[in-house]
């Protein structure tokens, strides 16, 4: 059986990875902008994170014959800073055009704090600015109803948004009717 | 071509998962324990509003109830405002 993966962080996945994934049948992966392990110090590290995942990776993936594409985005978990987050956000509309980018992704929240929700409500205005597809991220460590609440109302309340072209992942029992029911992927 | 196997009965979910319920629970116990028995404990096991959620939880686990695990997140998650 073929199959997509539509949720994988390949930068840090080794090339034996990528061998069993294609002998169990990936053929395509969509892997969403993520945090690195560590904070970044500067926009231009972000630079080279986005080169890597639009250049580097879909070259490693396709010697085993799978396709790679990615979301761009500054993640949750960075979006503290929301000057340092700003400067990133700028990097973002003139990538849109590459044919290995899905949409902004994975965008959302982590702690659910102002800073987090002002970065993700900057990074809904260019989805939407740009007609994108948005791929959200809802918190693992602290409230994911809160989060998932909060997330869905900011997109729910922007009308240029259509839940249609948003998939929300990470959902468990308690959240997946909020996203289902106000029909967006889940 | 793979052959279709029927849904599992009841008795036999059961077999498989009785194991990691049984030191579920034996764990939980024994975290209780540990609480009571420290400076405080029986204050703390009283008072504390993370363990009045769990008592919650545990009343739920023992009711005739279906989707105990969204009932359950839904008793652990937080019903504070957004952030101003």
């Amino acid at each position: 059986m073929k199959f997509i993966d539509p949720h994988i962080h390949c930068v840090s996945r080794t090339t034996d990875d990528y061998l069993f994934m294609a002998r169990a049948g990936v053929v395509a992966v969509s892997e969403p902008a993520f945090w690195a392990g560590y904070d970044r110090s500067s926009a231009a590290s972000f630079g080279d994170y986005f080169r890597h995942l639009l250049d580097i990776e879909p070259k490693r993936a396709a010697k085993y014959g799978i396709d790679h594409y990615s979301w761009l985005c500054i993640n949750a978990k960075e979006a503290e800073n929301v000057e340092l987050s700003r400067e990133v956000i700028k990097l973002i509309p003139p990538l849109l055009d590459n044919p290995r980018v899905l949409g902004i992704g994975e965008i959302g929240l982590n702690k659910n704090t102002r800073n987090e929700i002002t970065v993700f409500e900057e990074q809904v205005e260019i989805a939407a600015k740009h007609n994108q597809l948005i791929l959200i991220h809802t918190p693992h460590l602290e409230d994911k109803h809160k989060g998932t609440a909060i997330i869905t109302s900011i997109l729910k309340n922007d009308k240029r948004i259509r839940p249609e072209r948003v998939l929300i992942d990470h959902c468990e029992e308690h959240t997946i009717r909020i996203a289902r029911e106000n029909g967006f992927w889940a | 071509m793979l052959e279709l196997k029927t849904m599992p009965n009841a008795e036999s979910v059961l077999d498989h998962q009785y194991l990691e319920m049984r030191w579920r629970a034996l764990s939980l116990a024994a975290d209780l324990d540990r609480i009571q028995r420290a400076a405080g404990g029986t204050e703390v096991i009283r008072d504390d509003l993370r363990l009045f959620k769990l008592r919650r939880v545990f009343e739920l686990l023992l009711s005739d109830t279906h989707d105990r695990a969204e009932q359950v997140q839904m008793i652990l998650s937080d019903a504070t405002p957004w952030p101003e």
